[in-house]
């Protein structure tokens, strides 16, 4: 049974004014005394308290901005609590966004061991999967050539086919479904409903509100970093959409 | 077209320009130059190697690091161990070198495992200060290249530590890379086991640097993400 419990989270950024900090300025500030405040700080997420059980297939919504995708990240532990604690139990599969692991001079099936680890499989599944996720993503011929020479469709094949190949019990999708052709396309969204339909709890953010009602059967409505509600779709994405009309 | 072998052959080319020109320069005899700049090389290399690569780690990442968690020690170790790696091979190699123009082979080159334990706890510790001072002020890389610049020159490779004097002298005797140094030239270039004193000193300056690295990353490994 997986489960993840937010109790009172709150993740603080630091928004820098000037350009990344440098030692140069650092020390040129530190003679002429001139200290100013050369940052401001700002929560993507505040005081948020939620909880994610075993079936939910949860849709965020809310505004650009509104701390979705950090809430995600939270979840993913790429970003640490500020304040506040995420409990999770069960096994996160990070979808944040597929290919980031790719290293260009590997060849397509170095890369699948490669990106496999980092994304925590171990050497034996990765066996497994391997002649699988190469079939998905039709690319036999190529496998052993460097991805740097992959044309965009069949880096994204390859990128989708590795990061959607085993089924964890908590999926977290941020706004992606795969570029290819049509026909791939079609595949893509079908292992993509199939990959959902087997997680134990299913989070995404996505502006499509069309997929989430499919997709979803909780929705949570974040703006400006605090969860404004939680509950039916249908109820929760109509609320929504009446009070961006009106704004 | 040799591809891996160039990591080997790179080192090898370059230390033997340097053993000429400064054999030359100093007027000494090249065979036994070589056998002394070499064996000052190695440690030296290695140390450089895994401080510069380590400092970059964490910002060469960044698409990683804030994509997907992974425990952040993964980026600094992972570099470190891959210069061990090319350090031993390229050790291999020059070892072979040292033999044949005239390096004593004894018993005391034993110690150069334990040597290289040693070099290692501190070449990461100190990088992984700089991979996380890298972070928070990005122009630490191209200050880190000044001062490893200089910190070459402070460190008894190219010369004896016996030959200065004066202020210079005292300038080396506070360098914390030269017992490293005497810990792989020692054995090398003399055939015997580093004085107890070098070992301690040099075992102290690892510890130390080690778990000033750790602390370091500890305490701010949570920051990381937010400063990238």
């Amino acid at each position: 049974m997986s489960k993840i419990t937010v109790e009172n989270l709150s993740i603080k950024f630091r928004i820098y004014h000037d350009r990344s900090p440098s030692l140069k300025d650092y020390f040129a500030n530190l003679f002429t005394g001139n200290r100013p405040a050369a940052y401001s700080d700002f929560w993507a997420v505040r005081d948020v308290s939620v909880e994610f059980r075993s079936g939910d297939r949860v849709g965020i919504i809310g505004h650009n901005g509104a701390g979705k995708s950090t809430l995600l990240k939270a979840l993913c532990r790429v970003y640490e609590s500020s304040q506040g604690k995420v409990r999770v139990e069960g096994r996160v599969a990070p979808l944040l966004e597929i290919g980031a692991g790719f290293h260009p001079e590997f060849t397509g099936r170095e890369n699948i061991y490669l990106n496999g680890s980092i994304l925590g499989y171990t050497d034996a599944q990765l066996r497994v999967i391997e002649p699988e996720v190469i079939a998905f993503a039709e690319l036999e011929e190529f496998i052993d050539t460097p991805v740097k020479y992959y044309s965009t469709g069949m880096y994204m094949r390859l990128a989708f086919s590795l990061a959607t190949a085993v089924h964890p019990d908590i999926l977290v999708l941020d706004e992606i479904f795969a570029g290819g052709d049509a026909a791939f396309m079609e595949r893509a969204t079908a292992r993509m409903y199939q990959m959902i339909d087997q997680a134990n709890i299913m989070i995404m953010v996505s502006h499509d509100h069309r997929l989430v009602s499919a997709l979803c059967n909780r929705v949570i409505w974040m703006d400006h970093g605090r969860l404004i509600r939680d509950g039916a779709p249908d109820e929760i994405i109509a609320e929504y959409l009446g009070r961006s009309a009106h704004a | 077209m040799l591809g891996y072998l160039w990591t080997l052959i790179n080192p090898l080319l370059m230390m033997s320009v340097m053993a000429m020109v400064f054999a030359t320069i100093f007027k000494e005899d090249v065979k036994v130059f070589a056998v002394f700049l070499f064996a000052g090389m190695i440690p030296w290399n290695c140390f450089n190697s895994i401080v510069v690569q380590s400092s970059g780690s964490f910002i060469n990442n960044e698409g990683l690091i804030k994509k997907i968690y992974l425990p952040k020690a993964v980026f600094p170790l992972s570099v470190s161990v891959g210069v061990i790696i090319d350090s031993l091979l390229s050790f291999v190699a020059l070892f072979a070198i040292i033999i044949a123009v005239g390096g004593t082979f004894s018993t005391a080159l034993f110690f150069i495992p334990v040597a290289y334990v040693l070099l290692f706890m501190f070449s990461l510790g100190v990088g992984l200060v700089l991979s996380i001072v890298t972070v928070f002020f990005r122009d630490m890389q191209y200050v880190l290249q000044i001062a490893m610049q200089g910190l070459f020159f402070l460190t008894p490779i190219l010369y004896k530590a016996s030959a200065l004097s004066g202020a210079v002298a005292g300038l080396v005797a506070l360098n914390p890379v030269v017992p490293y140094i005497e810990l792989f030239r020692a054995p090398l270039t003399q055939g015997r086991v580093p004085d107890e004193s070098v070992i301690v000193q040099a075992l102290v300056i690892s510890l130390v640097a080690f778990f000033v690295g750790l602390g370091a990353l500890l305490s701010q490994e949570r920051k990381i993400v937010f400063r990238l």
